[in-house]
C-alpha cells in the first residue's frame, strides 16, 4: 500500500496545488489588501509583517502572490473550455459528416495551425491593446483548431466502428449519435486535454502579460508580478522568486493530472 | 502520387501560407484603436497638418487592397519602412540585431539536440526503470513551466547568487564574450525545447521497441546493431516531422528570453514595437519569423516524406501484385488479390487520424 | 518495481555464467539435432512444469509438453488459453514484466528460461525460429524484403552451424558469404516460398497480405532453424490462400528436416495438418497426443467439447418458409476509384422463417450486399423491396431489417452498460424500454440476467454478440442479417450462438440472411445457399444441393478446401 501512494505522490502533490488554487481564486478574503501599496516599505526584505518582503510599490509579495492565483485560473479555464467547445462542435462534425465539410474544415485547421501561435497571439494582442480578456480571446482563437484536429482524430479512429453503424441502423439521428455514442468514446481524450490545454494557457497568458501585454499594472498577475520583479533580483529577490515558483508548479500541476488521466485512458483501452 | 507532384503540392500549402500571414500581417495597422494615420505618427501630439502628410506619404487614401500590394512590393523588395519610434530605417534595426537572435536560436537548438536526443533514446530503452521515470519527470517540467519563470529563477541562482554568468545584456566585449552572455539564456530557451525532444523521441522510439517487427527479428536471432539502426530509423520518422513544431517554439520563445535578459535581438526589439504599437517594425519582424517558421516547417515536412518509401510511388519490381493492390487509394480495400480477410483499409481519414496520433500535447506549440 | 529488481539482479548474474554455458549448449543443439544416429533421438521439445507469470499475474500453470522431431504438431486452443504465451516463452520473447520458470529441453540439452537476452540470441535463428501472426506488421516498413530476410541470413552464419546436414544438398556455409552470394541465397528462399525473386527488391507496403506472409516465412527459414513456431499463420488469410501456405509450410518442414509448431484456434486446421496435436485451455495442457488418439479418444471433457463443434447442428422444428420478406433485385454497386464493381447485378430474396446463406471471400461483395440491404450503402442501381406491413411494398426501416456486424466488440458503445443500450433500442422503436422489458430481451438471446448493467469490456466475444443480436431484435425486424457475425467467436461459442439463431428462427418466424466466408459454418445453418464471387453470384440453391450436387467449379474449389469431417 505504501509503494501505491509513494507512486502516486506527484499527483496527490498536483490535486493539493490545484484545490489550493482554485480556493485561493474564489475567495477574496485570503488574499485582502494584496493591492495596498506603501511607498515607505518599498523593496524591503523579509520581515515579520512581510514574510517575503515587498516590491517596488511596497505591495505584499506574499500576499500579492495568492491574489494571483485568481487570472492563473479564470483565464485558463475559460481559454481550455472555450477552445474545446469549439473543437467538438467542428471536429465531431468533421469526423461523422466526412466528405467535403470534412475536407473544408480540415484545410482551415491545417492553415491556422501552421501559424506561429505564440508570436501571433503577442503581435495581434498587443497591436489591439485589449487587456486580460482580449488575451483570453485571442488564445481561444488560436487554441481552437488544436482541439478540433484532436477531437477530429479521437473521432476517426472510432468511425469506423460497428456501434455507429448500428445507431444509423437503430435511425437514432445525427445528433443522438454524436452526443450519446461519439463524444462519449472520447471524453477521456477530452479530459486529458482539457488539463493540458490549462497548463499551456497558463504560460500564454502570463507570457503576455510579462511582456506587458496582458493585464494592467494594478492587478494582481504572477506574469505581471516577474515582469516586475526583474530589476529587483537585488535588493528583493522573493519578489521574483514568489510568482515564479506559483507560476511552475501550478502549471506543473495541471500538466501531470492531464498525463495521469492519459494514462487512465491509455489503461482502460487495453 | 508523384514525388514532384507532392512537392508541388507542399509548395503551393506553403505560398498559401506565407499569404495568409502577410493579410494578417498588413493588417495589423488596422487594428489598432485608433485611426491609421495617427498611430504612424505615434505617440505625440500632431497637428491636422501633418497628419494629412502622414495620409499621403503611407498613401492611406488608396483602397485596401492597393495598399496590401505596394506593402507587400515594399517588402519582398527589402524595403521595410521607418520605424515610428526611433525614426531609422527598420530594415536598418533588423540587420543589426538579426544574427543575435539567429546565435540564439541555434545555440539552444544544439543545446536541446544534443541533450534531449540521447535522453529520449536512453529513456526509451530503459522503459518503465528509474532512468526513463526521472527523464519523463524532467521532461514535464520543462514543458510545463513558462520560459521566462525558468531564466529569471536561473538568473538569480546562477548569476546573482553564483556569479557564474554575466546577469544582463550582451556585453562589451567580442565575440566569444557576446557568445558567453548568450549561454544563460540559450539554456533558459533550450529548456522547453529539449522537454519536447526528449518526449518525441522517446515515445517514438516506444513504439518501435514494442513493435511486431521488432519482436519477429528478435525471434530469428537477427544482430542486436541491424535491430537498433531498423528501429532508429523508423523512429526518426515521426520525430523529424515533430521537429517543424520545435522551430516555432525556438522562434517565438526567443522573443520572451531576450526580454527576460534584456538582449538586444530582434525578439525585444518586437516586444518593444509592440508596445509602443510601432506597426512598421512589428510588421516587418513578424513578416520575418513567421517566414522563417513556415519554410522550416515545410521544407522539414518534405523531407521527411522524401524518406518514407510508402509515400514514394515508382513501378515497383512485383508489378503485377502492386497493380491489383492499388496501395494507398482511397478504394475500400477489399479487392485484395491473395485473398487476405482482414480489412486492409486504406482510407484516407484513417491514415491522417494514425498519422496525427491523438495525443492532447501533440502538435501544440507552447508558450516559451 | 522492487520486486523484479532483485531477480534481476539475480538473473543477471547468472547471465554470466549462462552465457559460456550457453554457447556450448547450442553447439550441442546442433549437433544433436543432426545426430539421426541409431540412438533415440531425444524429442525436440521437452517442457515440464512450465510457470509464466506476466506482470504480476500467472498465465501459465503448470504446462507439460513433449514434441516430437520432424513432426508437424499443432497447439490448439482458443484466444487467452496461453498457447501463444508458452510459445513466446520456448523462444524467450516474454514481453519484460515477465518471469518463466520450469525444466525445458532443446533436443535433449537443457536450457534456462530465465537466460538474457544474450544468451537466447544464440538459440533463435539457429535453433528455433517464430513465426508471428499478423503480415502487415511483421516486417519492417522501411527496408526491402530482400535485405529482411538476408538479416536472418547473416545470423546464421554468424553463430557458425557447423553440423551437416544429412540428405541436404546445400553446401555448409561458413564464415562470410559474399554480397552476391548472399542475395542468390535469399532469391533461392524467394522461390521456395512461392515467390518471384523479384520481390528481393519490393518493400513490404507494395505486396498484398498473402505475399507478405510468404516473406515472413522465408525470413523465418532464412536461418535455417530446427523449429519453426507458426503463431496462427493463416488467421489473417482467405480459404484457399490458407491452403497454398499450409502446403507450403507442410512441404519446408519436410525438406528440411524441420519440427513445425502450428498454434491455431481452428480444431479443424490442427486435425487437417498435424499429426500431433496439444489442446490449451485456461493456461494448461488439457490434451496431448497423436492425432488420431486425440480425436477419436478425446480424454478431457474441453476437447470433445471442441470437437462436437464441428459435428451438424441437429436442426429441429425447423417452419415452413412464408412469403418473401424481402427481395433485392439486380443491385449495382461499383466504389469510386475501383477497377471492377463490388456488387455487379446480384438478386436475393429471403422468404419468412428461412435461412439463406451467402458465402464469399473476401472481396467478394458479400458484405456490400448486406449493407445495401440494411440502407448503410447505397446501390447505383436495382432496388431492396421490403414486404411491409401492410402487404405494401416499402424500403428500408428499422423495423423490417437489422444487421449483426462481425466484431462484437466493436458493435457495442463500449461507454454504456447492456441495458443501457438495450433500453435505448426498445425506446426508439416505440417499445416499452422497463426493466421487464430489457430482461424480457435478453431471456431471447439466451444471456443470463446478471450481465445487465455490465459494460461490454468485462463481457466475452460470445456475450457481445449476443447482446448485439438482442439489440437488432428490439424493433422487431422482418430480417436479420447477420454479416460474419459468429468469424470471431470460438469455435465452441460458435456453435452456441449459432444454435441460438437458430431457435430465433423456430420461435419467431425470422428471416435470416447468415453471411459468411466460411462455408463450413454456412452449411451448418442454412436452408438455401448463394455463393458469391467477384460481386456476382455463381450459384444458389437449396444447402443440399449446392453441397452435394455443385455446378460451378469455384465452388466445387470451395468444397474442396474444407476440413474433412470431424466424426
Amino acid at each position: 500500500m505504501m509503494t501505491k501512494v509513494w507512486h502516486r505522490l506527484p499527483l496527490i502533490l498536483a490535486l493539493v496545488v490545484l484545490a489550493a488554487v482554485v480556493v485561493l481564486s474564489v475567495v477574496p478574503a485570503l488574499s485582502a489588501g494584496a493591492l495596498d501599496q506603501d511607498i515607505m516599505l518599498s523593496t524591503a526584505l523579509p520581515d515579520a509583517d512581510h514574510p517575503l518582503g515587498t516590491d517596488s510599490l511596497g505591495r505584499d509579495v506574499l500576499k500579492l502572490t495568492l491574489a494571483g492565483a485568481k487570472t492563473a485560473i479564470i483565464g485558463p479555464v475559460t481559454i481550455a473550455l472555450g477552445a474545446m467547445a469549439v473543437g467538438l462542435v467542428f471536429g465531431l462534425t468533421a469526423a461523422y459528416v466526412g466528405g467535403w465539410v470534412d475536407w473544408i474544415i480540415s484545410r482551415i485547421v491545417e492553415l491556422m495551425l501552421s501559424l506561429p501561435t505564440l508570436l501571433l497571439a503577442i503581435v495581434v494582442a498587443g497591436v489591439i491593446g485589449g487587456g486580460y480578456w482580449t488575451n483570453v480571446l485571442v488564445f481561444v482563437i488560436l487554441y481552437a483548431p488544436y482541439e478540433v484536429r484532436l477531437v477530429r482524430s479521437g473521432a476517426l479512429a472510432h468511425i469506423n466502428d460497428p456501434f455507429l453503424d448500428a445507431a444509423r441502423l437503430l435511425e437514432l439521428g445525427p445528433l443522438r449519435t454524436l452526443a450519446f455514442h461519439l463524444f462519449p468514446v472520447i471524453r477521456p481524450l477530452v479530459g486529458a486535454a482539457l488539463f493540458l490545454d490549462m497548463s499551456n494557457a497558463l504560460v500564454s497568458l502570463s507570457s503576455l502579460s510579462f511582456l506587458g501585454l496582458g493585464v494592467s499594472p494594478q492587478d494582481a498577475d504572477w506574469g505581471r508580478q516577474l515582469s516586475d520583479a526583474r530589476n529587483l533580483l537585488f535588493d528583493n529577490p522573493y519578489a521574483a522568486i514568489a510568482p515564479g515558483v506559483a507560476i511552475i508548479v501550478t502549471s506543473i500541476a495541471l500538466n501531470i493530472v492531464g498525463d495521469f488521466i492519459t494514462e487512465q485512458s491509455e489503461k482502460a483501452e487495453r | 502520387m508523384d514525388a514532384l507532384k507532392f512537392l508541388g503540392k507542399r509548395l503551393a500549402n506553403l505560398i498559401l501560407l506565407l499569404f495568409v500571414l502577410s493579410l494578417v500581417t498588413f493588417g495589423l495597422l488596422y487594428m489598432t484603436n485608433s485611426d491609421p494615420a495617427r498611430t504612424l505618427a505615434g505617440a505625440k501630439k500632431v497637428s491636422a497638418e501633418q497628419l494629412a502628410a502622414i495620409r499621403a506619404q503611407y498613401h492611406l487614401d488608396d483602397p485596401l487592397w492597393r495598399q496590401y500590394l505596394r506593402w507587400l512590393n515594399n517588402l519582398l523588395h527589402g524595403d521595410f519602412g521607418t520605424s515610428i519610434r526611433t525614426q531609422l530605417p527598420v530594415s536598418q534595426m533588423i540587420g543589426q540585431r538579426a544574427w543575435i537572435t539567429l546565435a540564439l536560436a541555434l545555440l539552444a537548438l544544439a543545446i536541446a539536440l544534443v541533450i534531449g536526443l540521447p535522453l529520449g533514446i536512453l529513456a526509451a530503452r530503459r522503459n518503465g526503470r528509474w532512468q526513463d521515470r526521472l527523464v519523463t519527470a524532467l521532461a514535464v517540467a520543462g514543458l510545463s513551466a513558462p520560459s521566462f519563470a525558468v531564466g529569471l529563477l536561473l538568473l538569480y541562482g546562477l548569476s546573482v547568487q553564483l556569479g557564474w554568468f554575466p546577469i544582463y545584456g550582451l556585453g562589451e566585449g567580442g565575440f566569444l564574450d557576446t557568445l558567453w552572455h548568450l549561454l544563460l539564456p540559450a539554456i533558459t530557451l533550450a529548456v522547453g525545447l529539449f522537454a519536447s525532444v526528449v518526449k518525441i523521441s522517446r515515445a517514438s522510439l516506444i513504439k518501435q521497441v514494442d513493435s511486431d517487427y521488432t519482436l519477429f527479428a528478435r525471434s530469428r536471432g537477427v544482430a542486436r546493431r541491424t535491430i537498433l539502426a531498423a528501429q532508429l530509423r523508423n523512429a526518426a520518422l515521426p520525430i523529424i516531422t515533430s521537429s517543424g513544431l520545435l522551430i516555432a517554439t525556438l522562434v517565438s520563445g526567443t522573443v520572451i528570453v531576450e526580454t527576460t535578459f534584456a538582449i538586444g535581438g530582434l525578439g525585444t526589439l518586437l516586444q518593444t514595437s509592440v508596445t509602443f504599437k510601432d506597426i512598421p517594425t512589428v510588421q516587418a519582424i513578424t513578416m520575418i519569423m513567421a517566414t522563417i517558421i513556415c519554410v522550416a516547417t515545410a521544407v522539414v515536412d518534405a523531407l521527411a516524406a522524401l524518406i518514407d518509401p510508402r509515400l514514394r510511388v515508382r513501378r515497383s519490381p512485383v508489378a503485377v501484385a502492386a497493380v491489383a493492390v492499388t496501395a494507398g487509394s482511397s478504394n475500400v480495400g477489399r479487392a485484395d488479390n491473395d485473398g487476405t480477410a482482414g480489412a486492409n483499409v486504406s482510407d484516407d481519414r484513417a491514415v491522417d487520424a494514425a498519422a496525427h496520433g491523438a495525443g492532447a500535447n501533440d502538435g501544440k506549440e507552447t508558450a516559451r | 518495481m522492487s520486486d523484479k529488481t532483485v531477480s534481476s539482479v539475480v538473473s543477471s548474474a547468472n547471465v554470466a555464467a549462462n552465457d559460456a554455458k550457453l554457447a556450448h549448449v547450442a553447439a550441442n543443439v546442433a549437433y544433436a539435432a543432426n545426430d539421426g544416429s541409431a540412438t533415440v533421438a531425444s524429442p525436440a521439445v521437452r517442457v515440464a512444469g512450465l510457470h509464466v507469470t506476466i506482470g504480476g499475474k500467472e498465465i501459465i500453470h503448470g504446462v507439460d509438453l513433449t514434441i516430437p522431431r520432424d513432426a508437424t504438431v499443432a497447439v490448439v486452443g482458443e484466444s487467452g488459453s496461453g498457447k501463444s504465451v508458452t510459445a513466446k516463452a520456448l523462444s524467450g520473447l516474454l514481453p519484460d514484466r515477465s518471469d518463466a520458470s520450469g525444466d525445458y529441453a532443446l533436443f535433449g540439452e537443457p536450457i534456462n528460461l530465465e537466460a538474457g537476452e544474450r544468451a537466447w540470441r544464440r538459440l533463435r535463428g539457429g535453433t528455433i525460429v517464430w513465426l508471428p501472426q499478423d503480415p502487415f506488421s511483421s516486417l519492417d516498413p522501411l527496408r526491402t524484403c530482400g535485405r529482411q530476410i538476408e538479416d536472418g541470413l547473416r545470423a546464421a552464419v554468424r553463430t557458425g552451424r557447423v553440423a551437416d546436414r544429412a540428405g541436404d544438398d546445400r553446401p555448409v556455409e561458413q564464415g562470410r558469404l559474399t554480397k552476391a552470394q548472399r542475395r542468390a541465397a535469399v532469391e533461392r528462399l524467394l522461390v521456395d516460398v512461392g515467390l518471384s525473386p523479384a520481390v528481393y527488391d519490393a518493400y513490404p507496403h507494395e505486396l498484398s497480405g498473402g505475399m507478405r506472409q510468404r516473406v515472413a516465412i522465408a525470413a523465418a527459414l532464412a536461418p535455417d532453424p530446427r523449429i519453426l513456431i507458426a503463431d496462427e499463420p493463416t488467421t489473417a488469410l482467405d480459404a484457399s490462400t490458407q491452403e497454398t501456405v499450409l502446403d507450403l509450410l507442410e512441404s519446408l518442414r519436410s525438406s528440411r528436416h524441420m519440427t513445425l509448431l502450428l498454434i491455431t484456434h481452428d480444431l479443424a486446421l490442427a486435425v487437417e495438418r498435424a499429426d500431433h496435436l496439444v489442446v490449451f485451455h485456461g493456461g494448461q495442457v488439457v490434451e496431448e497426443g497423436g492425432r488420431d488418439q486425440v480425436v477419436h479418444h478425446p480424454r478431457s471433457p474441453y476437447t470433445r467439447e471442441l470437437l462436437d463443434a464441428h459435428t451438424r447442428l441437429a436442426v429441429t422444428d425447423k417452419p415452413a418458409p412464408g412469403d418473401v420478406v424481402m427481395r433485392a433485385e439486380h443491385l449495382m454497386k461499383t466504389f469510386p476509384g475501383a477497377a471492377a464493381p463490388a456488387v455487379n447485378d446480384v438478386s436475393l430474396d429471403v422468404r419468412a422463417g428461412e435461412i439463406l446463406g451467402l458465402v464469399g471471400e473476401s472481396g467478394s461483395g458479400k458484405s456490400t450486399v448486406a449493407r445495401c440491404i440494411v440502407g448503410l450503402e447505397t446501390p447505383d442501381s436495382g432496388s431492396v423491396v421490403f414486404a411491409g406491413n401492410d402487404g405494401k411494398p416499402t424500403g428500408w426501416s428499422r423495423g423490417e431489417a437489422q444487421l449483426v456486424f462481425q466484431n462484437p466488440y466493436g458493435s457495442l458503445n463500449p461507454t454504456m452498460t447492456v441495458r443501457q443500450t438495450l433500453a435505448e433500442a426498445l425506446r426508439v422503436s416505440g417499445k416499452p424500454a422497463d426493466d421487464a422489458a430489457v430482461r424480457a430481451l435478453v431471456a431471447k438471446v439466451g444471456l443470463e440476467a446478471e450481465f445487465i448493467d455490465r459494460k461490454p469490456g468485462t463481457l466475452s466475444g460470445g456475450q457481445c454478440q449476443r447482446v448485439a443480436i438482442a439489440r437488432a431484435l428490439a424493433p422487431e425486424p422482418k430480417l436479420l442479417v447477420a454479416d460474419e457475425a459468429v468469424t470471431a467467436l470460438d469455435a465452441n461459442i460458435q456453435t452456441h450462438v449459432l444454435e441460438t439463431l437458430l431457435e430465433l428462427r423456430s420461435r419467431l418466424g425470422l428471416a435470416m440472411l447468415f453471411i459468411s466466408h466460411d462455408l463450413d459454418t454456412v452449411r451448418r445453418i442454412a436452408d438455401r445457399i448463394a455463393v458469391m464471387r467477384h460481386g456476382e453470384i455463381v450459384e444458389t440453391g437449396t444447402t443440399d444441393q449446392v453441397m452435394n450436387h455443385p455446378r460451378h467449379d469455384y465452388v466445387r474449389t470451395l468444397i474442396a478446401a474444407m476440413p474433412p469431417a470431424l466424426d
